[in-house]
């Protein structure tokens, strides 16, 4: 029954399966025990067909409600997410007030932006990448606020438009379309961008996921000031073709709350500028990293970071569940068929810790030795 | 995880939208539906906070 809402891909990673939804880019993780009576739902052609089926193996279950559930399940599993087109959106050219260069990679980037408010939502994480503006820019991006309405276009098309209120969502598609342009890609070439930061020992990578405040940033400073090199933070990009992850240019944003524990391992540290957002709000300081000799790395291994006050140093195994639900929510995963598959893939080769630290040197030492 | 019969309070639509996620146990097993970002963006809206006010 309702076999167009049947799961387009299926995985079993240990004791969880892990199902794809195309319609609505859903992904979900049942038990084995669930999985069977989906399966037996989407077989039955009837309703009687399916109560015999789950009867037989188990009769106390109440066929009816457990067969509302199977589909209230495969109605909220392919709820499908309308995506916003802009197709008609003309460029404003009166907004072009500040014009900012970067040298990246081989490629000159231009930024127009409309004031120094809009200026700072992009410009602080690339400003160690700045040149005197010359007339050989290969990508311009317009950025500016109008009607309350911010604006992104990228050599005069429009990318995006969201409400002031949604500033992060301008960010996310900018770098989006940064790392296509200085790699040379289509936003349909990427699993995915991935919600954590990615450091390399020049041979191979591993991405450091967690919810926002719990250390992710923080401890890639740290690995860099101890010879690591910093791939990407916070938006982690991986290429389908090869299940790579790819240089992110921008410099790792550090919160006022680890200015304390950086501040006597970060060269300089004090000289670093502060940029404030928000009067009532923490400062940040945008630490660049010195760029790692390729422009992408193997990612075999993923840790979720917990920093946690006074704690020993904690590395341990979790499973492909515990690592979904917190990046997938957090991330933006490609919607398109075959990037799914390579997300599933490679789900299926790496290895999945969750480290809780206090102690800096200790933490170091144990990432090291992950490398290993 | 929440029972079933515990998310009256908010429907499987609102929580899938608001969080991302919606998780249930049921009599044959717990699911969990996960849904992605539908749009790239930067880490958490207020890392330092909103410089639009």
């Amino acid at each position: 029954m309702e076999n167009n809402l049947a799961p387009t891909y299926q995985y079993l990673f240990g004791e969880h399966w892990v199902l794809w939804y195309s319609t609505s880019n859903s992904y979900s993780i049942v038990e084995p025990s669930f999985k069977t009576i989906l399966n037996y739902y989407l077989q039955s052609e009837t309703i009687e067909c399916f109560a015999t089926k789950v009867s037989n193996d188990d009769k106390t279950i109440d066929t009816k409600a457990i067969s509302i559930t199977i589909a209230n399940y495969l109605n909220s599993c392919n709820e499908y997410v309308n995506s916003i087109a802009h197709k008609n959106l003309e460029i404003d050219f009166t907004h072009r007030r500040i014009l900012k260069q970067y040298a990246i990679k081989d490629k000159i980037i231009q930024i127009y932006f409309d004031s120094e408010l809009v200026l700072k939502t992009i410009h602080p994480a690339l400003a160690h990448c700045l040149i005197e503006p010359n007339d050989n820019a290969q990508i311009t991006f317009d950025i500016y606020l109008k009607n309350e309405q911010l604006y992104l276009f990228k050599d005069e098309k429009i990318i995006s438009c969201v409400p002031k209120r949604d500033y992060h969502l301008i960010q996310g598609k900018f770098i989006m379309q940064l790392l296509c342009s200085i790699h040379n890609k289509e936003e349909n070439d990427w699993i995915g961008t991935f919600h954590g930061s990615t450091i390399t020992n020049g041979s191979k990578s591993i991405l450091f996921v967690g919810e926002s405040g719990k250390g992710k940033s923080t401890l890639c400073a740290l690995l860099c000031a101890n010879g690591f090199e910093l791939l990407a933070d916070d938006v982690s990009p991986m290429l389908s073709k090869n299940k790579n992850i790819y240089f992110n240019p921008s410099a790792i944003s550090i919160k006022q709350g680890a200015f304390n524990v950086l501040q006597p391992i970060i060269p300089n540290f004090d000289n670093l500028p502060i940029v404030q957002f928000n009067k009532t709000k923490g400062l940040i300081k945008y630490l660049p990293c010195r760029s790692p000799k390729k422009d992408n790395y193997k990612c075999a291994t993923i840790i979720l970071v917990n920093y946690e006050n006074k704690s020993e140093t904690i590395l341990k195994t979790v499973s492909v569940k515990t690592l979904l639900e917190r990046l997938i929510i957090d991330s933006w995963i490609s919607p398109d068929i075959s990037n799914a598959k390579q997300f599933l893939d490679w789900l299926g080769t790496i290895k999945i810790y969750e480290l809780t630290y206090s102690d800096t040197k200790s933490v170091t030492q144990k990432i090291t030795e992950i490398f290993k | 995880m929440k029972k079933q019969n515990t998310t009256s309070k908010i429907t499987r639509k609102e929580a899938i939208k608001k969080m991302g996620k919606y998780a249930a146990l049921t009599a044959v097993g717990t699911f969990v539906i996960l849904n992605p970002l539908s749009a790239q963006s930067s880490s958490a809206p207020d890392p330092g906070g909103n410089p639009f006010g």
